[in-house]
């Protein structure tokens, strides 16, 4: 009876009574580390083109939380949004970002003038370059609060007869929105702590992600991230079919 | 009724409905009602016995909801997306809601006895016209009973109706019923198909699939959502209280986040008023902080006759929607 309560499909039932991980992974040697984790990528038959790390504990942690975020640049992930529901995250923008320096440098070992994850909030030029993956850190103002904007927006074309109602569709309004200007929708939520609930994350863009939770991203460990890379590889989707 | 099952709790099951309700209960209930086709596959019939057995299991869980208190509930039923399948499957689930829409129809007495109030929300038009009718005389017959509500998403997509919501606050604009600066949150909420409703407290998935499918993301951003296993059709009694635990789990941390976010929000409109007073203020050539006495009562001007303008077009909005209904059926009762 527990099991057909799972949070997850049933096969990884297990999450949701697995500990918090046992301590982030220190590679032996950063570019063995680099390899083994692009190899980690590669070998799943799916990755998330845009993964979504959603927190719902009170207190986030900034480490943590640099930790997921540079272990999805390591695997190949192209696109990352960090959420909170109190907008903690966004409000300490640099922190985090001074965060996710130190843990590239450390996890990576990477020359940070080489290899930079693209800050999509901000304009700093000088922090882009060759760039694989890049980060936007979101807040529910992201959300409905966008969604609002665009149809002021549209209502402001309309009232000054540069539209018709008619002409606002789905794709219209999509194409309105800009909290996640360039960004492909969620294929995949890591959803962190005991909310049932994704909180105000993005609800138009998350219309066909996979929501996978994990108890805590408190001292969450490489294993459990990739476990939950791995379950969502295997996860079939019909598309309404 | 063949909508929903007749017939009480076992005893063991009206021990522990008792037990529930000691907890906090969800007032609204959404299900995703998913796997009519893989139990079909299990049991080795066609999928149009699934879906059969599907609606089934659907008159046996409303009446589980009713027992529990729980008085309203939301279904997908039909996505917009499910047009994609087989003409043959897409036709037997149409025959299906014929079937079931026109039974529906011979029960009056039960549906009175029961004040059940049925709505059925989606891109209407996209139905075969016949289902239309008899769908618009389901709506019609019962808009007025209100022991509980059943809300049945046919050819719906949330997208589509969060698009709908926004080009009919356009189509207000264009009127010249709301002003742009009207848009909100909360006009938005009343525009949508389920404005009637309050959100779902609880969404449960069945089939063990882990996504929202595009159904309710506007109003189910701060519900509990659960994700169970068990395929549709074998949906148990158990299975829903499994559910309604979880939902009481989370229903502190829920209750939190949802006020802190509606404080928020009227935080936000607050400054938003605050800073159309001040401009127009600057432009009738007063001070900004100027006088604390004119800002108050310019505000309630303003709010005054935003209420006003937004009353006026949610009853135009009414009328369209009424009006669409009754011109399916010409001779409604």
């Amino acid at each position: 009876a527990a099991a057909s309560c799972a949070l997850l499909a049933p096969a990884a039932g297990a999450f949701v009574f697995r500990k918090a991980g046992a301590g982030r992974r220190r590679p032996g040697g950063a570019a063995q580390g680099r390899q083994r984790w692009r190899s980690d990528g590669r070998a799943l038959q799916k990755l998330p083109v845009h993964m979504g790390l959603v927190v719902t504990e009170e207190e986030p942690s900034y480490a943590d939380m640099a930790s997921l975020v540079v272990w999805c640049m390591a695997v190949g992930i192209s696109y990352i949004s960090v959420y909170d529901h109190n907008g903690i995250f966004k409000r300490n923008n640099s922190r985090l970002m001074d965060e996710i320096l130190k843990q590239q440098q450390e996890l990576l070992g990477l020359d940070c003038s080489k290899y930079m994850v693209k800050f999509a909030n901000q304009d700093k030029a000088d922090q882009v370059l060759n760039c694989q993956s890049t980060l936007k850190v979101l807040s529910p103002e992201d959300g409905k609060a966008d969604i609002v904007k665009a149809a002021q927006n549209f209502c402001q074309l309309v009232a000054q007869q540069q539209r018709t109602y008619t002409d606002l569709d789905v794709n219209v309004l999509d194409n309105l929105l800009s909290s996640t200007n360039g960004f492909p929708d969620p294929d995949l939520v890591l959803k962190f702590g005991p909310v049932d609930s994704t909180l105000g994350f993005l609800p138009w863009h998350i219309r066909l992600t996979e929501i996978i939770s994990l108890p805590s991203h408190l001292n969450i460990s490489y294993e459990d991230f990739f476990s939950a890379l791995h379950h969502y590889a295997a996860c079939e989707q019909r598309w309404g079919k | 009724m063949s909508w929903i099952r007749e017939g009480e709790l076992t005893i063991i099951e009206r021990f522990c409905a008792n037990i529930i309700k000691a907890g906090p209960m969800p007032k609204h209930v959404a299900f995703i009602m998913d796997g009519n086709r893989r139990y079909a596959q299990k049991c080795h019939v066609e999928r149009q016995q699934g879906h059969s057995q599907g609606f089934e299991k659907l008159a046996q869980t409303l009446r589980w909801c009713l027992n529990l208190g729980i008085r309203e509930v939301t279904v997908y039923a039909f996505s917009i997306e499910n047009f994609k399948r087989s003409k043959e499957e897409v036709d037997g689930l149409m025959d299906l809601a014929r079937q079931k829409f026109s039974r529906l129809l011979e029960e009056q007495e039960s549906l009175k006895k029961h004040g059940v109030c049925i709505r059925v929300l989606g891109d209407l038009p996209l139905l075969p016209l016949d289902i239309q009718e008899l769908i618009a005389q389901a709506v019609l017959a019962t808009r007025n009973y209100n022991k509980c509500f059943l809300n049945v998403c046919f050819a719906y997509t949330s997208r589509h109706e969060i698009s709908s919501a926004v080009r009919e606050m356009a189509w207000g604009v264009e009127q010249g019923l709301l002003e742009p600066s009207d848009v909100s949150e909360s006009l938005l909420d009343k525009c949508l198909y389920t404005n009637n409703s309050p959100d779902p407290d609880l969404l449960i998935r069945t089939s063990g699939e882990v996504r929202l499918s595009d159904f309710l993301l506007w109003q189910t951003s701060h519900s509990c959502l659960v994700f169970q296993s068990v395929l549709w059709p074998e949906y148990s009694f158990w299975n829903l209280c499994e559910a309604i635990l979880r939902f009481q789990m989370n229903y502190s941390a829920l209750q939190k986040a949802r006020d802190s976010y509606m404080e928020e929000r009227r935080r936000q409109q607050m400054e938003r008023d605050q800073d159309y007073v001040t401009k127009k203020l600057q432009q009738e050539g007063f001070a900004s902080h100027g006088d604390s006495r004119r800002r108050r009562t310019l505000l309630q001007k303003c709010t005054a006759m935003r209420e006003e303008r937004i009353q006026g077009f949610l009853q135009a909005l009414e009328h369209k929607r009424a009006d669409f209904f009754e011109r399916l059926c010409p001779v409604s009762a």
